[in-house]
């Protein structure tokens, strides 16, 4: 390789090749610091992640990303530029303006995430409530294995959403209020339409008809009736038309429904008679009702002609009052304390006028609501 | 000065040829990246979300300075701090790596400890229901009670499908409500028992 020969006088050339060389070496001895707004950024950039930016506010946060990435690729580049051409100032300014973002996001964030408390909150009290108040009306009817079998579920899916709004994962609260939802849908889908009826006005107008023409009759003849109101769970013994003794009662399992067919386990409704006094019964003692009545079969055969009655059901028969608790889950008939049938037993002769029916007086504890919450 | 000018070009051709050697250290880099993807696929950002993040804003940090030596001229290229902080990047990864095991190992067992007293407060609550007397005669409410239980049975094996997906946390949450239903369900039973003793 050949150098350029050396003169004593200055040369130019030499010079430039001199300088050119310097210039070189002396960008590496220092470097201007970089703007203080990096730091911050990278504070920033762990609040947001921190707040879950990216889920509560994913549009902004993606803008942000994309913006403050390109800041960055612009200031490697300025980094690796030659020392005296290094300029900060304008990358600076691009910072603060994606830290005020940054604010604005976190600001955003923090307003959604209280608004998804809040929703989630009143979600689950409404849900919880809703629960209580099937949870009453099952333990009313006797019944509800399933539903009480979804309730359970629903239940357990709320205090899932509990824990999760804890930990400040609305989605996933949200996401199990949504489950319980269903659960709790199920369980109305058993339980509304048997509650239905103890709201529908003409089957009322038709249990207060049976009541008042018992009362009529044991007002008339100064004889004895029994009403038995289904939904409060009460027999009543009228005496002159009057009522005079009143005792609790127990029912079937599905005892709030009306007996449609043997084994559905419901207590039929109609207008009875006693027809036979059983003074020994398996059940202590008994009284046998004229179940099923004329009006029962017609109701019986015209189901069965829709077809929502199975053709091979039957009636089912064989219904009492009798004795063996209140607390005792019959097949369909009605059951006393014992002492309280023995009473009973003594006050009835054979012939007296039974109604049994959904409600005897009007009560506005047994409405159902359709279910609200989730749909917004 | 002819002589000062031979020296100084020989000096600055061989750190020319010291310095152009600089290279990417791309064996370091593949090192990092394959740790903290490692470390991610131990479901890190599940279970130490904090330090995960930390162990990745740190490559990203040392590919940043790798870029950022790219971009110079290449006799001022130097490398060696993006090396420290990749190497370091890798050390944490791997630290964070074992802490990980340490937590679900943590988490698994408290998920199969939930798992097994939901279990046993169902089948108390099961058992209790067996004891209960049945059919006419017995107390309404254990009909009741007997969908409560089947509704906790058919939510237990779900408590196993959650550990078998390394839920661990939701499993936790889930095993407590069951037992905590399991629990009010047999005290529900218990009190309808002594009210029929009572009688």
């Amino acid at each position: 390789m050949a150098f350029p020969a050396y003169s004593n006088k200055r040369n130019p050339k030499t010079l430039f090749i001199l300088g050119f060389l310097l210039s070189l070496i002396l960008p590496g001895c220092s470097s201007p610091p970089l703007p203080p707004e990096v730091k911050l950024v990278e504070t920033m950039n762990h609040d947001l992640w921190k707040a879950r930016a990216h889920v509560y506010a994913p549009e902004e946060y993606k803008s942000y990303e994309t913006t403050l990435k390109n800041i960055m690729d612009d200031l490697i580049r300025e980094e690796a530029r030659f020392i005296w051409l290094r300029d900060y100032e304008p990358i600076a300014r691009r910072l603060k303006a994606v830290l005020r973002d940054g604010e604005g996001i976190l600001k955003k964030v923090e307003e959604r995430k209280e608004a998804k408390r809040v929703n989630t909150t009143r979600q689950l009290s409404e849900l919880e409530e809703r629960i209580k108040e099937l949870d009453r009306l099952s333990l009313t009817i006797n019944e509800g294995r399933l539903a009480r079998r979804s309730l359970t579920k629903a239940g357990l899916m709320i205090k899932e959403a509990g824990l999760f709004r804890e930990r400040e994962d609305y989605d996933g609260a949200t996401s199990r209020l949504t489950i319980a939802s269903g659960y709790i849908k199920a369980s109305e889908d058993i339980l509304v339409p048997i509650f239905n009826r103890y709201t529908d006005k003409t089957l009322i107008e038709k249990w207060r008809r049976w009541v008042d023409e018992i009362a009529a009759e044991s007002r008339e003849r100064g004889t004895s009736a029994i009403v038995v109101s289904k939904i409060d769970r009460r027999l009543t013994i009228y005496k002159h038309g009057r009522p005079f003794k009143t005792y609790e009662i127990g029912m079937g399992r599905n005892g709030l429904a009306d007996k449609l067919l043997a084994g559905d386990g419901a207590t039929p409704e109609g207008s009875y008679r006693v027809i036979k006094k059983l003074f020994r019964s398996r059940y202590r003692k008994a009284l046998l009702l004229n179940y099923p009545n004329e009006e029962d079969r017609r109701e019986f055969l015209r189901l069965k002609k829709m077809g929502l009655i199975p053709k091979r059901a039957g009636m089912g028969g064989l219904i009492e009052i009798h004795g063996g608790g209140k607390e005792g889950m019959t097949y369909g008939c009605v059951s006393l304390e014992n002492r309280h049938m023995d009473e009973l037993f003594e006050l009835v002769p054979l012939g007296t006028p039974v109604a049994i029916v959904g409600n005897a007086f009007p009560r506005d504890d047994i409405s159902i609501t359709p279910q609200k919450v989730g749909d917004d | 000065m002819k002589r000062l000018l031979k020296v100084f070009t020989y000096g600055l051709l061989v750190m020319f040829i010291l310095v152009g050697c600089a290279k990417q250290p791309s064996e370091d880099m593949s090192a990092a990246q394959k740790a903290v993807e490692d470390l991610k696929a131990t479901g890190a950002e599940k279970y130490i979300p904090e330090d995960t993040k930390k162990v990745d804003d740190s490559l990203a940090a040392a590919l940043n300075e790798i870029k950022a030596q790219d971009g110079k001229f290449a006799l001022s290229r130097n490398y060696d701090k993006a090396k420290q902080m990749l190497a370091q990047v890798k050390a944490d990864a791997e630290k964070v790596k074992v802490d990980i095991a340490a937590k679900k190992e943590e988490a698994k067992k408290n998920a199969l400890a939930g798992q097994q007293a939901a279990r046993a407060s169902v089948k108390e609550a099961k058992a209790l229901l067996a004891k209960a007397p049945m059919g006419k005669g017995s107390r309404a409410d254990i009909e009741a009670l007997k969908g409560d239980i089947k509704g906790l049975e058919d939510s237990v094996p779900e408590l196993q499908q959650l550990i078998d997906k390394e839920d661990y946390a939701v499993a936790i949450d889930k095993a407590k409500a069951i037992k905590e239903k399991a629990e009010g369900v047999s005290n529900q039973i218990k009190e309808a028992m002594k009210k029929v003793k009572g009688k």
